[in-house]
């Protein structure tokens, strides 16, 4: 709840965040993957059902939309780089908003953030756009004087997922 | 507006010639008959057993559009109940998944157990005492069955058994699903998402639709996922198992070939198939097959193969996914997509059979995204204008008569039932999904098509 960062690393990891989804946005997403991605990366969205209150907020724990490790990350990177992933060519455009950043420390130079994201995005000539949007628990880990994500949980507000593919990244 | 009834009349007159009417993909006159005379008469997946365990396990499915609760009750048996109270046709089950000993409507708060029975309302003697309960019970599918676990069902009291619907496709589930006495079972809840496309676009290119892997899927190769060459990938065996049901087989022609056997399953799994379940020759099928597609008419799709989420780091290993195509409407389809495993794998093996084909056959993965694409345009030539003005027929002529390298194979070259032909250049797998189709979507109510090739 509480921020129990100095406000300068608070600025420093907002900072960060829109780095990120510039990249993300712009299609840089080799540059994101080397530059912000840490090689032990555990990347996962998992899914969701629509449960009773009594059993908890749907989020499964073993099954999931992306689970992902800096190697399967890289092989998506690399399939959008071929000249045949008409999933994202021509490429969908995209837009990342960030908000309600939350960061704490947690301890052997990690932090750990969390934000809120929506995902606006259109293909071709769609006027109505795909939106997602969800929470992400992040953990950034501080090395060679960068931060690096380590760990990303997103946790969408969809069970069914609206999206025609999920050749993005979050 | 073309109606329903000119657009199967131009698939009947064209489809020996390869000739499939675009409007098929996008009418809505025919898609309100589909729900009806398809989704409400013939046999439609509804899960897998293992994903009702226990007593009172519960997951909400669908037939056609309409809600239906799977669920195990005090006796163990399966009931598949019309989600809708009987007082006022309210939702009884407000989610996908759970365990109850009981379903109570939100509305008056009648009550009913997991076998569907009333057993209360609130405040009985006043309202209710004399009324009968007996007839008051959430209505029920006409008939539920399984096969290997896969949990099917029919509003028909008219159609006639599984076995009988599935056919010749019974000896290809076997050598998927039985191949030892474990038996499969689902790794989680299904992952829902929803494409603007026509579900037919799903169900026939699970027919065996193995060519357009060179083009759609080519970056797959570039990345390492697959690990058997596009050329290679095309030999194999396109079966007609029987009307509507149909299957592809990626296979080497003799069984000295190197590569994957056994669809790529791990060497330990592979170790403890036998013929408890199923037959020396259907084990033999198994032993040769890279991959098995295949479509269960109208819209249960099965794939095995072996594939990889991350070719730099980890090989390819055998995958299994059973997805439905389920039609929200003439231009939107809601892919259900489960992954499954041998339930005698190790835990290490189990991970890695759900990462690689969560990696590749999922929404998010390195095959399937590329999916969407064309099946979208597909579904906007459907509902066209211009499809209608000139007549546009969709062309399903590869490997008929005089056309590509596609050859009958001599019964004595195969063991399986069905039509059968060499190469996997061909679409007489998905000519056979129209052809029943058409059969269906013109029957007369409480009349069925021939299920038999011979029949």
């Amino acid at each position: 709840m509480s921020v129990s960062v100095t406000s300068e690393t608070y600025a420093e990891v907002v900072q960060w965040l829109h780095d990120e989804s510039e990249l993300l946005d712009d299609g840089r997403e080799r540059e994101w993957l080397e530059e912000m991605v840490s090689p032990d990366v555990v990347y996962q969205l998992p899914l969701r059902q629509t449960v009773e209150r009594a059993r908890g907020d749907g989020f499964t724990r073993e099954t999931f939309h992306l689970d992902e490790t800096y190697g399967s990350l890289e092989a998506r990177v690399m399939r959008n780089e071929t000249a045949y992933a008409w999933a994202e060519d021509p490429p969908s455009r995209l837009r990342h908003f960030v908000t309600n950043v939350r960061v704490d420390e947690a301890g052997d130079d990690r932090l750990r953030v969390r934000s809120n994201l929506l995902i606006f995005r259109t293909r071709q000539d769609q006027t109505s756009p795909q939106l997602l949007s969800g929470e992400r628990r992040d953990e950034l880990i501080r090395g060679e004087g960068r931060l690096r994500l380590a760990r990303r949980t997103i946790l969408l507000d969809h069970t069914v997922i609206g999206t025609h593919n999920l050749s993005i990244f979050f | 507006m073309q109606t329903a009834d000119d657009l199967l009349r131009q698939l009947g007159d064209g489809l020996d010639s390869g000739e499939v009417p675009a409007g098929l993909f996008g009418n809505a006159d025919v898609y309100r008959q589909e729900l009806r005379r398809l989704f409400g008469r013939c046999w439609v997946f509804i899960g897998h057993e293992s994903e009702l365990e226990a007593k009172g396990d519960y997951v909400l499915r669908k037939i056609g559009e309409d809600k239906f609760i799977a669920v195990r009750d005090e006796r163990g048996e399966i009931n598949v109940l019309f989600d809708a109270c009987r007082h006022r046709g309210v939702q009884v089950c407000r989610a996908d998944s759970g365990n109850t000993s009981h379903f109570r409507c939100p509305y008056h708060g009648w009550i009913y157990d997991t076998a569907g029975n009333l057993v209360g309302a609130p405040l009985w003697r006043n309202a209710f005492k004399g009324m009968d309960k007996g007839g008051n019970g959430l209505a029920r599918a006409a008939k539920v069955d399984s096969y290997h676990g896969l949990l099917f069902a029919t509003l028909d009291p008219s159609a006639p058994s599984l076995p009988e619907y599935l056919g010749g496709m019974t000896w290809y589930l076997d050598l998927l699903f039985g191949l030892n006495e474990h038996g499969v079972e689902v790794m989680g809840p299904p992952q829902r998402f929803v494409i603007d496309a026509n579900w037919k676009s799903g169900a026939e290119n699970f027919c065996g639709d193995d060519y357009h892997l060179g083009t759609l899927h080519r970056s797959v190769w570039e990345i390492g996922a697959f690990p058997i060459p596009f050329a290679a990938n095309m030999m194999g065996y396109h079966v007609q198992a029987s009307p509507g049901h149909s299957l592809s087989f990626s296979m080497a022609e003799s069984a000295e070939e190197p590569g994957p056997r056994f669809f790529g399953f791990p060497d330990a799994l592979a170790e403890t198939f036998d013929t408890s379940r199923i037959s020396e020759r259907q084990l033999d099928v198994a032993r040769r097959s890279r991959v098995l597609v295949g479509n269960i008419f109208p819209n249960f799709s099965i794939l095995a193969l072996p594939m990889t989420e991350d070719g730099g780091n980890h090989p390819p290993v055998g995958i299994i996914t059973i997805r439905t195509w389920q039609p929200l409407g003439p231009g939107q389809v809601e892919v259900w997509n489960w992954f499954c495993c041998y339930k005698n794998v190790t835990a290490t093996e189990r991970e890695r059979a759900y990462k690689a084909g969560l990696g590749t056959f999922s929404m998010g993965g390195s095959f399937e995204m590329d999916d969407a694409e064309p099946w979208i345009t597909i579904g906007r030539t459907g509902r066209s204008v211009a499809a209608e003005a000139t007549g546009f027929k969709l062309n399903y002529q590869m490997g008929m008569e005089g056309i590509g390298i596609s050859r009958p194979v001599d019964p004595d070259e195969w063991p399986g039932p069905g039509i059968v032909r060499w190469s996997r250049y061909e679409e007489g797998v998905q000519r056979n999904l129209f052809r029943f189709y058409e059969r269906m979507m013109t029957a007369e109510p409480g009349e069925w098509p021939a299920l038999r090739f011979d029949g």
